[in-house]
């Protein structure tokens, strides 16, 4: 096995406390929040694991001192079929769109008797996965229209109005959605560019 | 190509300044060595970062070197070969493809321009396309896809930009490693809507004063301006799914620079040219074309 420090990007002699913050900011880094439906979540997914393992193995090594893990499970993986009540061809659907075969999702999309709302969640979906971003969201819109209440609609449509999520790494968080900070960022990032090139 | 995809110098590191100056030159004499001087004329940023994408994550050997921008004092240039040589296979074969497109595009006096650059680039291209068949096929058939979506005046603009991301997309296969080539092509595929999108944006005055087709202003008829914010939030989107697949790539010495480009440079570009003043950027490509060699002389 790696070395569970170099894993973490740390020293041996760092201390507890050292180890437990470059392991939070590992486990943001690779949160399944951040590859819902990404055709790269099962890297990300390894990623996670490696880094529970290494910081579980420090905290053996250590004898205990520290709390666990984050659960590796992936909570975060959007379609996994949880209690899902839904017709035989959209559960089909939703494993396609899991497994990345989406050419086979589109024709089964196709073939549904009607468009409800959950067709146009799954359509939404299918566009994501595709990075097809405007149409998944004007899905996801019409899903929610469709059926207010249903908590998976509005969780990805929430997400899309936000702009996706990404881990932000200390030293670069920039104005992204912040308006009253774009102003100066971009003042100072005009100087830098024309600084920069001139 | 564009130069959308471009660090905040001021905020690299001075090795991580020297490395992206590395990249730059490096790519300038690759493209002199695998075709001819002419070639250098295609350089620019962004295929600076794909040269940068795709190079080993390993301290590249910086050496001086001299060329016609600065026959006096030589600049250091990472080794033309690899990656480098991999990026200017691909500069030809999208730059041309890219003239042809604008050929197309454009009729009688207004062709010329692009007509004498695919000519002086046209043997380099035929051998670019020689070494890399799938990508060379690749470009030809979405350019011809995007074609034909503008001809039907599309007014979605993920299909449309779908048809030019699916071309960077086709760089990233290119690289050798399975799990690199995976993060490389999710990454390129959106940093390619987003250049899409970008121009789009940039260009919607003249295609409105042209009458050319923009996809923003078939997507909202009531004028695109008044959407800035939904466009916006689309365009971060996608740089936030660039990001995300960026972090799972290891870019050993070049992390700093791809950081700086996805995280800062990228964003202030979209911010600069979403606000209109998108201009800014080519003026200053204008002055001072290749712009970061004049750098150090002032």
């Amino acid at each position: 096995m790696t070395d569970p420090y170099s894993v973490l990007g740390i020293q041996p002699t760092a201390t507890d406390a050292e180890v437990k913050k470059a392991y939070r900011e590992l486990a943001r880094k690779y949160h399944p929040d951040n590859y819902q439906n990404n055709p790269l979540a099962d890297l990300a997914e390894e990623k996670m694991k490696e880094i529970n393992e290494a910081y579980d193995a420090i905290n053996r090594a250590r004898s205990g001192a520290g709390g666990g893990s984050y659960a590796s499970g992936s909570q975060g993986q959007a379609y996994q079929r949880q209690s899902y009540q839904g017709s035989a061809l959209y559960q089909q659907v939703r494993r396609c769109i899991n497994m990345g075969d989406l050419g086979q999702a589109e024709a089964l999309l196709q073939q549904a008797p009607s468009r409800d709302a959950e067709w146009f969640f799954l359509n939404g979906s299918l566009a994501y996965r595709r990075g097809w971003l405007d149409e998944a969201l004007q899905n996801y819109n019409t899903a929610c229209q469709m059926d207010p209440t249903n908590p998976e609609y509005r969780q990805a449509l929430s997400m899309m109005q936000q702009g996706g999520y990404a881990y932000q790494p200390p030293g670069y968080s920039n104005a992204q959605g912040c308006d009253s900070c774009d102003i100066c960022s971009t003042l100072l990032c005009l100087n830098c560019l024309c600084g920069g090139c001139n | 190509m564009f130069g959308y995809v471009r660090p905040i110098r001021d905020r690299l590191s001075p090795e991580e300044w020297a490395l992206y100056q590395g990249a730059y030159c490096g790519l300038c004499h690759a493209l002199g060595a695998g075709y001819g001087p002419l070639a250098r004329f295609t350089l620019n940023y962004d295929f600076t970062f794909l040269a940068i994408l795709l190079s080993p994550p390993e301290e590249p050997e910086l050496r001086p070197r001299r060329c016609l921008v600065h026959p006096f004092r030589p600049r250091r240039a990472a080794d033309s070969q690899g990656a480098l040589a991999l990026a200017a296979d691909t500069s030809m074969i999208l730059t041309w493809h890219k003239l042809r497109d604008d050929i197309l595009d454009r009729r009688g006096p207004g062709q010329m321009p692009s007509r004498s650059a695919a000519l002086a680039i046209g043997r380099g291209y035929r051998r670019a396309a020689a070494l890399h068949p799938a990508l060379d096929g690749c470009t030809r058939e979405n350019l011809d896809r995007l074609h034909r979506l503008e001809g039907e005046r599309s007014s979605s603009i993920d299909r449309t930009a779908d048809a030019f991301a699916a071309i960077l997309r086709g760089a990233g296969g290119e690289a050798a490693e399975e799990r690199q080539r995976r993060v490389l092509e999710e990454l390129l595929y959106h940093l390619g809507r987003w250049i899409y999108l970008t121009d789009a944006w940039d260009d919607l005055e003249q295609d409105r004063r042209g009458g050319q087709y923009n996809p923003l202003l078939y997507r909202f008829p009531d004028g695109p301006e008044g959407h800035r914010e939904e466009v916006g939030r689309t365009m971060t989107h996608s740089v936030r799914l660039c990001q995300s697949a960026a972090a799972l790539a290891d870019f050993g010495p070049w992390q700093g620079v791809v950081d700086n480009i996805l995280y800062l440079g990228i964003p202030a570009v979209q911010e600069l040219v979403l606000s209109g003043r998108g201009k800014e950027l080519r003026r200053q490509k204008r002055r001072g074309d290749p712009p970061l060699h004049r750098e150090n002389d002032t």
